[in-house]
């Protein structure tokens, strides 16, 4: 808020600022120059389609970083990590019993940076898993689920529950023991369901045990079922955020 | 709903205003710097740990121990102490459908948005974590006979018995499976109108008579019922009634249903960190628990 409309006049910063960002390709880019006018700023939260997920203004405490820990931000930044090393793994998995296991070798031998990307994106599933359950105890603590926020404590709720399935249909594509006895023990615990649970296990692997057909299944909804699904449920959670009137504050 | 619309787009009071900072840069800032900070200490963790490959997938070797991914472990660690339907799905599906329930339960605005904002907070959350935690701890050991093991060494290191050996008559406290296997369950039964109740429980006819399908009930095993299902469910349900009911009427710290709310949802998140640890880090071959530097995988 301090900040008051710039003063008229050409210093060097002056000069460098409108080098910068006052030429033909930054503007056929960007539209207008660096915001620096709380004008400016408000009208580029407000018009930027990565920014508008934000209110022009928010309340002083909720700038405080130990207010959120930016809990809900860095799960966000997880997922959208997680999306673009994902894709990149497309290129080099194909997700056939045959194949998978060569190729997450090879991946990791032969291809540049690819270990590197393996990693990223395991660590960044494990991080994220941690993450959503941190924020969903800040928002607790905080005392942030209640009226009128009960709906959206609901949404989290279920992409946390999105965010495990996410991570075990991921798990399996590796094909290694790892995977194969891990996913086994999981779809056994859904088979022991009082109902339907052979039905819903049959349902997921494709037959009766772990194999080719519960591979391309793990993986169908792996890159593509539930990450459709979490985004839903993620632009319904960030918009009600915004409708209930922005982050928690004592009345 | 005219009135509806007009509450949904009123402008916030000025007081307000002024209370507030502008997203650019104040907030946006903030964002950039942590998601900057989380992509170096994600790169430099990656550069150094590498993610696990073991061998490739064989149906016809078993790892010993078999372990679901790190989250579920705790799901794993109740298969152990209850029935596989109670563990795998019922208790995770209630935990779930409780936790989004939290907010139609607990209505009231009083203290939303500031951190720990009831008068006994801090202490109900450290109280119920610990008090939660350490349970479940007892719980695990004695599951697992622990306290059979430490019983013999203690007596037979003091030398009065150097080979003594858990009385039979104690089976039944050996673990929660000793109800089922250390008690005589024959010598309990009693007649009962042509019945033998107990023993006849193995075997209890449900069934409508004159039809061929299969009554669930028919063969339904009293003693494993009991400590497979019934003891493990009432403790579930039991202990945090007890907790609850304890710190309000003994330590006089619940005042709200906010209150209750925090100590349960504590509890809970005790005990899914601990159970999950406890999967992780001290379930060895046979899901035996061993120290950490105690477990190895072999294949089968
Ligand atoms: C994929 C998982 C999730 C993502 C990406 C996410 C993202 C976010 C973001 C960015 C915010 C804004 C404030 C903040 O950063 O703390 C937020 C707020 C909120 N989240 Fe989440 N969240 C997730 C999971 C959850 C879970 C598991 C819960 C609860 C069970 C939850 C409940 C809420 C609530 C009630 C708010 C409003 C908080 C307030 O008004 O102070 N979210 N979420």
């Amino acid at each position: 808020m301090a900040n008051a409309e710039r003063p008229p006049g050409k210093n060097f910063n002056d000069q460098l600022y409108d080098l910068l960002f006052k030429n033909y390709l930054w503007q056929s880019i960007f539209r207008t120059g660096y915001p620096n006018t709380p004008r400016n700023q408000m009208l580029v939260v407000a018009t930027n389609v990565f920014l508008h997920l934000h209110p022009t203004r928010i309340h002083r405490t909720h700038v405080k970083i130990t207010h959120t820990y930016c809990l809900g931000g860095l799960s966000f930044f997880m997922f959208l990590g997680l999306t673009v090393t994902g894709v990149l793994l497309m290129f080099y998995y194909v997700p056939s019993v045959e194949r998978a296991y060569a190729d997450i070798q090879a991946l990791e031998t032969n291809v540049r940076f690819g270990l590197l990307l393996r990693n990223l994106h395991r660590w960044m599933a494990h991080a994220m898993i941690i993450l959503v359950l941190l924020h969903m105890m800040r928002v607790f603590y905080t005392g942030a689920y209640k009226p009128p926020r009960e709906f959206n404590w609901v949404v989290g709720v279920i992409l946390f529950v999105l965010t495990l399935l996410l991570s075990f249909t991921g798990y399996l594509l590796p094909w290694d023991q790892l995977a194969f006895w891990a996913i086994t023990v999981g779809t056994t615990m859904i088979g022991s369901a009082p109902v339907l649970g052979d039905e819903s296990k049959f349902l997921l692997l494709g037959g009766f045990e772990v194999g080719s057909n519960a591979l391309i299944r793990f993986y169908t909804l792996h890159v593509i079922g539930l990450p459709l699904i979490i985004s839903i449920f993620m632009a319904v959670h960030f918009w009600r955020v915004r409708r209930d009137g922005g982050l928690a504050r004592p009345l | 709903m005219v009135s509806q619309v007009l509450t949904a787009v009123r402008a916030r009071p000025r007081r307000e205003r002024e209370e507030e900072v502008l997203v650019w840069p104040d907030l946006v800032f903030i964002e950039f710097i942590s998601a900057i900070i989380f992509t170096i200490a994600l790169l430099v963790l990656s550069a150094f740990i590498n993610a696990p490959l073991l061998d490739r997938a064989d149906p016809n070797t078993t790892p010993n121990p078999s372990k679901a991914p790190w989250y579920f472990l705790n799901l794993q660690e109740l298969l152990l102490h209850m029935e596989p339907a109670w563990a795998g799905v019922i208790v995770p599906t209630i935990a779930l459908i409780l936790l989004g329930a939290i907010p139609y339960w607990d209505r009231s605005n009083a203290g939303q948005g500031k951190w720990f904002a009831s008068k006994d907070s801090i202490k109900i959350t450290v109280w119920a974590f610990c008090i939660a935690s350490l349970l479940t701890i007892w719980l695990i050991l004695y599951d697992g006979a622990k306290h059979v093991e430490w019983t013999e060494d203690i007596i037979r290191g003091t030398g009065l018995n150097s080979d003594f050996t858990w009385p039979t008559w104690l089976d039944w406290a050996r673990n929660l499976r000793g109800l089922d296997t250390g008690i005589n369950w024959d010598d309990l039964s009693f007649s009962l109108g042509g019945f033998t109740i107990f023993q006849d429980w193995r075997a209890i006819p449900l069934g409508i008579p004159g039809t061929t399908t299969d009554p669930w009930l028919l063969n339904l095993n009293f003693p494993s019922f009991l400590s497979q299902q019934v003891v493990p469910v009432a403790t579930m349900v039991g202990l945090p009634l007890l907790l609850v009911g304890f710190t309000k009427r003994k330590l006089g710290w619940i005042h709200s249903r906010r209150d209750i709310a925090l100590l349960v949802f504590t509890g809970f998140i005790a005990v899914f960190i601990v159970t999950t640890a406890v999967g992780q880090f001290f379930r060895g071959q046979g899901q035996e628990l061993r120290p950490p530097w105690d477990i190895v995988v072999v294949e089968e």
